[in-house]
């Protein structure tokens, strides 16, 4: 079945946090409602569960990735031309170190971007139910659901004392 | 408690309430003059007992040595001792200082813990001094950041000029124990105001009433200690460097000739502060933990510090390796023979086992978010530092005592003479060769004939006597220190309470911090 | 800080995004002008390609010229970013939000700038390739990573790419504002693309915060590797006198820092100037950064100081001689003299009046001395050093650059005013989520009389505390 989002504005935090408990009551679970803002809130402001992210393995694997890169590029490079120069061995890793270092963090940089992209479930390519009006301090709280429960959750957000009329949108 | 409220001149600013009352004002100074009143418990007196009495064979050890020999090559552990106390105790301070001058909060609970360090400077004093004796003077030609010149003139002008080394160290050595101590004062009066105030009659009330010098809590008061704090604080820091400078120089690198390394006063200076942070973390694990101060020492330090601590790794390794890589790239055969005496000579497992301890664990183990929010990790992390701390004082320490007991004395007793014009080396190389005395030492000719021992010295009995017996003196001392002075700083804590606050913020409960500068 | 103004969500978006959405008149022609220096630049670049490096004044013994100091100082310029946003974000300090964008679109451009000079200096810049990149496979010839010219394309290339994304990350949240806010509807489109469809649910912000504070925990490590590799490009030669120094690393960062939090003031000065920010950068912020530059230029003055200690320590006599050449004939030694004035001697002092401090004119003007004398460091240690090169004393030569070189130099100047400008016209350069924030999670205390700022505090998340009870 086709799933369908639908969105709420409310002014004040308070209205927001009671719409989560309304949408709880009526049956929603955690995954299925989400809040929008337009800046950063302390965590559980809103009575929100704390969202669950892996993005610190993120760059342990970059580490690992940049590092094994580098580790090639370096010793296979002096390996395949091996000329001494200025006395030190073919494959001297004081040297060495400063291109493994420099890979390996960039290796952890990079993959740490793909991460909080990827863990923030962006790109999104529809924007379902929005509003504009949540970059300017409205507070949204969205249920993205089946089609036959939409009118259950228009119910519940409505009940906490929404800005202006539902907005709908599909998934 | 919060109450959003407005006030028509900060239009969309809520106002907050904070825990300012008589009554929790009253709850921090009680329950702290309750654990303080205690005279301490049967177990902190057979502690100290023990740290007492090795501190008294350490100091028949001391006399002992300093009697016996003067030979700078059988001082390298003595040496490493010295430098090993001016590295944590006289760093620690800087705990407090530091985030006093950035304003951090979480520093308010254990700013006192990290000052009484600064006491521990008299100890280190006692250690000092006979170094001056054993430390040659600049006549013989050695090297010293002074450039040295025939003197002649009044008595006291060829002495000035003779030992001007000794004499600058000297006068920042002890210009920063002053220092810290009259900055542990200024910052204690106020806390010993409250016991003049409060605690039972008895020694400590007499001697709180005496230090406390009539500190009434005046605003003018108030405003005079915290810019003496302020000014105070700086000083101490810049005078830190500054002796850090002067012993990494003049007790160490002018010794070794061809060891030219600009930084190394910035490393010697890095391990103090990396030091005086393991040794503030040890120290406040063991009076929350292990002693009654539970409740005023909680995660947040641990976390604040251990996030310090890891910085501090992490610019250890950079430190060496600026060093290392410049001597190791140039193949310049003075640096290799640098690189050889410190890093992979006959120190090497020193080194290497420093590298762990100082480096490598904090570091892999630091970077884990649960044992870096956790109250044992950062404690163990510390004792790990601070073993690989003593293993690099030791390290660079005792191998350059060890050159300088060759170079320095036995050259002059050799007739041989040190002279401005001529690189070092190159007379260390003409008149060394014939001595018997250098069997131990292997001339490579190569390395300019640069003296690069052969074989690591080992600590004697009395070394090992020494060591443990002043390290448990600074501890011992410590210790006796709290009994008058209170090792958590209240006053501040009291502060604390005007600018924080626990705030319902809609369904989340949050901190409120102030800063009111 | 007291000094706040507080805004509405509403109020900072028209007011941020103001200059975006809207052509200020003054924008064209200052637009035109960096251009043309930009195209002059470049113009002068293809020239010198066209005729060989003979047209610049490099020549034996002295082979780094200006190119190479500009060089160090935009690399030094650079670091102020992550100095800025790094350190201050993982301190959690307040005063960070309304510059930190800036100074971080600010090591963009002068990496990019800082990338010009040494790329035109090898005259065949796509040469360049062969140093870096193992590809000749037919030849079987391999870069030399032995070389410090491999590690340093390694580090400036490392930090290039890691603070693009750190700033394309940071500036996710902002281009969904842009996109709510434009008028147009191809720039509409755009912005949309740009934000990847950002809508702000918790899980989007709490990734940007961890985001935030992860990122500088690991651009840290290289901000501090990149100065120090540029500085071993010099330092790990032996046999140039001055040069060969192991403080060099840090003495190359902490030089790093002075000039690019300078840098930083400038930039603060100047956007409340052009842009009128002063709703958002208020004398409190001119105040902290110059107690911070207070710390930053001390230091500096003490690395100084030990790097001439340890030169004057060897007693070598072409050691000797060097800082002589240095200190002593003309131009060196005026141009000496006006550096440790310019980085040090005028503007401590200024800085230590709180007066002075909370100036934006003042701290412009003594901002702009410091970088004028750390652009004069960099230039006494590549050239007078380079002069003694060669031992034998009838290959000693000296230095003055050509037009060409100073033509080039220029360019790099105006290519990253140029490149601010049009930054600032497509993106905020006040981070407006950030802003938000702040204005969100501000309190007041009264304590008697006196109203004291106050910010909500995230420590630790709750279950380490829980866990230490039980």
């Amino acid at each position: 079945m086709a799933k369908r989002s639908v969105l709420g504005l409310y002014i004040e935090e308070d209205s927001a946090a009671d719409a989560l408990d309304h949408l709880r009551d009526a049956g929603f679970e955690d995954h299925e409602y989400e809040i929008l803002t337009g800046t950063p809130y302390p965590e559980g402001t809103f009575g929100e569960a704390e969202p669950q992210h892996h993005l610190y393995r993120w760059p342990i694997f970059g580490a690992l990735t940049g590092f094994t890169i580098s580790l090639f590029y370096t010793s296979i490079t002096q390996a395949a031309y091996p000329l001494l120069t200025g006395g030190k061995p073919v494959l001297a890793i004081p040297a060495m170190l400063v291109i493994l270092y420099e890979l390996t963090m960039l290796g952890a940089v990079i993959f740490t971007i793909i991460g909080i992209i990827f863990e923030s479930r962006l790109p999104r390519f529809f924007m379902g139910a929005y509003s504009e009006k949540i970059t300017e301090g409205y507070i949204g709280v969205t249920v993205t659901t089946d089609e036959d429960r939409t009118d259950k959750a228009e119910e519940a957000l409505k009940k906490a004392g929404i800005d202006g009329e539902i907005i709908r949108g599909w998934e | 408690m919060a109450t959003r409220t407005f006030d028509d001149k900060y239009p969309g600013q809520p106002f907050v309430q904070t825990d300012n009352s008589l009554e929790s004002r009253k709850e921090l100074s009680d329950k702290f003059l309750g654990i303080y009143n205690d005279t301490g418990s049967q177990r902190f007196w057979q502690i100290s007992v023990i740290f007492g009495v090795l501190f008294g064979i350490g100091l028949l050890g001391y006399f002992w040595k300093i009697f016996a020999t003067k030979d700078p090559g059988d001082f390298g552990y003595y040496a490493a001792l010295f430098s090993f106390l001016m590295t944590t105790s006289a760093g620690a301070p800087m705990v407090a200082i530091g985030p006093r001058i950035a304003n951090a909060h979480w520093r308010r609970s254990i700013s006192r813990v990290a000052e009484i360090w600064t006491l521990i400077g008299t100890v280190n004093l006692i250690v000092f001094l006979p170094l001056l004796w054993v430390m040659p003077s600049l006549d013989n030609g050695r090297r010293s950041l002074v450039f040295y010149w025939e003197a002649k003139g009044d008595w006291w002008f060829p002495f000035l000029i003779k030992f001007s080394g000794h004499i600058w160290t000297t006068v920042s050595i002890i210009t920063l124990i002053v220092l810290g101590i009259v900055l542990l004062w200024v910052s204690v009066m106020p806390d010993l105001a409250l016991i003049r105030d409060n605690a039972p009659d008895g020694w400590r009330k007499k001697w709180a009433s005496r230090l406390s010098r009539g500190w009434i809590g005046s605003s003018w008061q108030w405003n005079w200690q915290r810019h003496r704090m302020g000014t105070l604080g700086a000083l101490y820091f810049m005078m830190l460097v500054l002796t850090h400078f002067f012993i990494s120089t003049e007790f160490l690198m002018v010794h070794v000739p061809g060891w030219i390394d600009s930084l190394y006063p910035i490393t010697h200076a890095h391990n103090a502060l990396q030091g005086g942070v393991a040794t503030v973390m040890l120290t406040m694990f063991v009076v929350s933990r292990i002693g009654p101060y539970r409740h005023y020492i909680s995660l947040d330090q641990f976390h604040g510090l251990g996030k310090l601590l890891l910085a501090l790794s992490l610019l250890w390794f950079w430190f060496w390796f600026c060093s290392f890589m410049i001597f190791w790239y140039g193949k310049k055969p003075s640096e290799q023979a640098i690189l050889k005496l410190f890093v992979h000579g006959p120190y090497f497992p020193v080194f290497l086992a420093e590298f762990f301890f100082v480096f490598f664990i904090p570091w892999w183990t630091m970077v884990w978010n649960p044992v870096r929010r956790s109250v044992w990790g950062p404690a163990i992390i510390a004792i790990s530092v601070l073993i690989g701390t003593f293993l690099d004082r030791v390290r660079m320490y005792v191998s350059t005592w060890d050159v300088a007991g060759i170079s320095a004395d036995k050259l002059a007793a050799n007739g041989g003479q040190f002279s401005d014009e001529y690189p070092r080396n190159m007379m260390l190389n003409m008149t060394i060769l014939d001595d018997p005395a250098f069997d131990r030492i292997m001339i490579i000719k190569n390395f300019e004939g640069l003296p690069v021992p052969t074989s690591a010295v080992l600590p004697t009995a009395i070394d090992g006597v020494i060591i443990l017996g002043f390290v448990s003196g600074a501890v011992f001392l410590y210790m006796m220190a709290s009994r008058l002075i209170p090792v958590i700083n209240i006053w501040e804590q009291k502060e604390l309470l005007l600018y924080n606050a626990e705030v319902q913020f809609h369904r989340a409960k949050v901190k409120v911090m102030g800063k009111p500068r | 800080m007291l000094e706040h103004t507080q805004l509405t969500d509403k109020e900072l978006n028209d007011e941020l995004l103001r200059d975006i959405l809207t052509m200020p008149k003054w924008w064209l022609p200052a637009v035109l002008f960096l251009a043309a220096i930009v195209i002059t630049g470049y113009s002068a670049f293809g020239y010198m390609v066209f005729n060989g490096l003979g047209v610049t004044g490099l020549n034996r013994p002295v082979f780094w010229g200006f190119f190479i100091a500009n060089f160090v100082f935009w690399i030094g310029i650079s670091h102020a970013g992550i100095m800025i946003s790094a350190i201050l974000r993982l301190t959690q300090a307040e005063w960070r939000r309304p510059i930190t964008r800036a100074a971080e679109v600010m090591t963009l451009f002068s990496l990019a700038a800082a990338l010009h000079t040494p790329l035109f200096h090898v005259g065949r810049p796509w040469r360049v390739f062969y140093w870096i990149f193992p590809y000749d496979f037919s030849r079987g010839i391999w870069p030399n990573v032995k070389s410090p010219f491999v590690w340093d394309p390694s580090a400036v290339g490392t930090y290039l790419i890691a603070s693009t994304l750190f700033v394309i990350v940071c500036l996710i949240p902002d281009l969904a504002i842009l996109r709510d806010r434009a008028k147009n509807k191809i720039t509409k489109f755009i912005y949309a693309q740009l934000c990847l469809g950002f809508r702000g649910t918790t899980r989007q912000w709490k990734l940007q915060i961890v985001a935030g504070i992860l990122l500088s925990a690991l651009v840290l490590p290289i901000f501090v590797s990149v100065h120090t590799v540029v500085s071993w490009d010099f330092a790990v030669l032996i046999g140039t006198e001055g040069w060969r120094s192991t403080i060099f690393g840090p003495y190359f960062i902490i030089g790093a820092v002075h000039s690019g939090v300078s840098a930083v003031a400038m930039l603060m000065a100047l956007s409340v100037w052009i842009y009128g920010l002063q709703n958002y950068i208020k004398p409190d912020h001119f105040d902290a950064i110059a107690r911070l530059l207070i710390v930053v230029a001390t230091t500096w003055f003490f690395f100084f100081f030990l790097e001439w200690v340890w030169a004057m320590f060897t007693l070598e006599s072409p050691e000797i001689a060097l800082r002589e050449l240095q200190v002593g004939p003309w131009p060196w030694g005026p141009l000496f003299l006006i550096f440790v004035i310019t980085s040090f001697v005028i503007p401590v002092p200024l800085w230590m009046f709180r007066r002075f401090r909370r100036s934006a004119a003042i701290m412009f003007f003594t901002t702009i001395l410091v970088n004028i004398g750390m652009w004069l460091e960099r230039f006494l240690i590549v050239i007078p050093s380079l002069m003694r090169r060669s031992h034998l004393t009838f290959d000693w030569g000296s230095y003055s650059p050509s037009l060409i070189e100073i033509l080039i130099v220029t360019e790099t100047f105006a290519f990253v005013a140029l490149g601010m400008l049009l930054f600032a016209k497509a993106f905020p350069l006040v981070p407006i989520f950030d802003m938000k924030e702040g204005m969100r999670n501000r309190h007041l205390i009264k304590v008697g009389r006196r109203v004291i700022p106050a910010t909500i505090r995230e420590g630790l998340p709750h279950h380490y505390y829980n866990k230490e009870h039980h």
